[in-house]
């Protein structure tokens, strides 16, 4: 397996793709779970989705994903209605990476992150060395090289949440969705993951991320969205919006909101229950 | 795929490719007139022994294609099933497919007022069994579980009808009606083996067509969707093939038990874990039906043991062997 010459996260096939959500609302027959949102997640940039349980943000992944299709106001990829674009087309430029994904027993690593490459192929279009090159490109981003002939069975949680983000990596993809990459990972895994989300997001990609923990957002995300109830309650910078007031508001916590001296990021230290 | 990055699905494939070779020439080649391939292949063909050219092109060799017609439908379509409800139970046996056929050929032979033959009718069971699980589970939807829970149930409901049937019909019927409950080629209506051979040049290029975005959506609805698969759209054609193909093969030889099971799980075993071998699992089950029904009627000669019988047996301490001897594993 030769070294890629250029480095590793910086591939995507168009670094720059803008999605943008225009007053989107989803629902799940009648219930809204997602109430006019506007959202344009920078690109280049790491972007946070927090709230409470239940409040819409893994229906927000789904709508921007084109998984999900809005109710009203539109999701525009580059100004085009994502809804409108083909299927494949769409998951050439946007890669989800949904919650609990499953895969069947007796895959290899690498077969799993070869699975990332479907959008690229066609009748006339099958298995390529560009293909096996991005395969490669992804394994050695996320770290996977080395266990790429493992079974994934075999692989520890934090490992096999690595092959699975591999294989979106493996999409190329401008766009990232990922909806909690480490909701059962230890805080080590955890850190992995994120700073390996950072990585991407440097490479000029737009990387979304639900997550649940705060503190893991505060750190990392360059742009933090909290969600209540399906609407959109703050959006900005972490040291900018995370306050006092919004944990009130989403969780229902009194917490202090302290500041991190080494980055002059938000620390989150809940006290107790709001009255 | 490329052979260059799949050389074991490829490898798996010639290996029952094979397997298949050797049943035809062990069918042609036993029976009460005992053939080497030396003659049989000629008489095939049409030369030699006029004696040997009838019993190869009269005898032998519809019952032969029939077979293979049967089990590669059954051996795709259980391939199918299962690849859709992520469930290596799911075939044609278990969502109620073999009972509807069952119990619509058992009420046209013991003479429920129908003017149908028995192979129509268990056309016409097995597609009432599966739109009436379709119709029930609500569409061919997103969950294939769903669809697996209520075809065991109008399964259940369709195997009590012929039960009654049989109970309640005179001794000589019911005798009559016997081999549409267990699965034989002795019977094979011609027009029904033809009509099979017609559904199957349609069924497999198309299943083949989609196999590699089947492949994908073993991995979940979710995760197959956002890799650009147009998850409906498949799983509706896929269950099309797989009933369409259980329903005609049925139609020929009945529920041959276990065939659609077995068949898939072998393939799986020699093409690898990463496709979904549609084509592997129509070759395996074409290679079982064909061995099974040859064992079947020289075996026990003069009395023919029906096919379907013949895989259960067979496919019973199989199935458990492939089971005990593969790694402990979750299903699917």
């Amino acid at each position: 397996m030769t070294p890629p010459a250029t480095p590793p996260s910086a591939q995507a096939a168009d670094p720059s793709a803008v999605l943008r959500a225009d007053g989107v609302t989803l629902a799940h027959g009648q219930a809204i779970a997602v109430d006019t949102i506007r959202l344009a997640p920078p690109p280049g940039r790491l972007t946070a989705v927090v709230g409470p349980n239940g409040c819409g943000k893994s229906t927000l992944l789904a709508g921007l994903s084109r998984l999900h299709r809005p109710a009203g106001g539109t999701v525009l990829l580059d100004g085009r209605d994502l809804a409108r674009l083909p299927a494949r087309e769409a998951a050439r430029r946007i890669g989800l990476l949904p919650q609990s994904a499953q895969a069947p027993d007796g895959l290899t690593v690498a077969d799993l992150v070869r699975f990332g490459r479907q959008p690229h192929q066609g009748l006339l279009r099958q298995w390529s060395p560009q293909d096996q090159q991005a395969v490669d490109r992804a394994l050695t981003a996320t770290g996977m090289t080395a266990l790429a002939g493992r079974l994934l069975e075999t692989l520890s949680g934090g490992q096999r949440q690595r092959a699975w983000i591999a294989l979106t990596v493996a999409q190329e993809t401008a766009v990232l969705l990922l909806d909690e990459p480490t909701s059962a990972l230890d805080l080590g895994h955890q850190l992995e993951v994120f700073e390996l989300l950072r990585e991407l997001a440097a490479a000029g990609r737009t990387v979304v991320v639900v997550v649940h923990d705060l503190m893991l957002a505060c750190r990392y995300a360059d742009h933090l969205v909290a969600m209540k109830a399906g609407r959109m309650v703050a959006e900005g910078a972490p040291r900018e919006v995370v306050t006092p007031e919004l944990i009130r508001r989403l969780y229902g916590v009194e917490a202090g909101v302290l500041r991190d001296p080494d980055t002059d990021r938000p620390l989150v230290v809940p006290r107790g229950l709001a009255p | 795929m490329s052979l260059l990055l799949r050389p074991r699905a490829a490898l798996g494939g010639a290996v029952l490719a094979g397997a298949v070779l050797v049943a035809v020439a062990t069918a042609l080649a036993v029976g009460t007139v005992p053939m080497s391939p030396l003659r049989s292949l000629p008489a095939l063909a049409g030369a030699g022994d006029p004696a040997d050219i009838l019993v190869v092109q009269r005898l032998r060799g519809p019952r032969l294609v029939a077979g293979l017609l049967v089990g590669a439908a059954l051996g795709a379509s259980g391939c199918l099933m299962q690849t859709l409800a992520r469930n290596r139970l799911a075939t044609p046996g278990t969502v109620g497919i073999d009972d509807g056929a069952t119990a619509f050929a058992v009420a046209s032979v013991v003479g429920a007022s129908t003017s149908l033959a028995p192979s129509a009718m268990a056309l016409a069971g097995a597609a009432t069994a599966a739109a009436l699980a379709l119709g029930l589970a609500g569409g061919a939807g997103t969950s294939g579980y769903r669809f697996v829970v209520v075809g065991l149930g109008v399964g259940a409901v369709l195997g009590a009808v012929t039960s009654l049937l049989l109970v309640r019909a005179p001794i000589d019927a019911a005798n009559a009606a016997f081999p549409w409950t267990v699965g034989t080629l002795n019977t094979r209506p011609a027009a029904a083996v033809t009509l099979l051979g017609y559904g199957l040049a349609g069924c497999l290029p198309l299943a083949l067509l989609i196999g590699r975005r089947l492949s994908v959506l073993r991995l979940s609805d979710s995760v197959a969707a956002g890799l650009g698969v147009r998850v409906r759209a498949v799983r509706l054609a896929a269950l099309a093939v797989a009933v369409v193909c259980a329903g005609l093969a049925v139609a020929v030889g009945g529920p041959l038990g276990m065939v659609a099971l077995l068949a898939p799980e072998a393939a799986r075993r020699v093409c690898g874990p990463y496709g979904v071998p549609v084509l592997g699992s129509a070759l395996a089950g074409a290679a079982l039906v064909l061995l099974a029904d040859t064992a079947g009627r020289t075996l026990a000669a003069p009395v023919e043991v029906p096919a379907g019988l013949v895989t259960a047996v067979i496919g019973g301490p199989y199935l458990l062997w492939l089971l005990l001897t593969s790694r402990p594993r979750r299903l699917p």
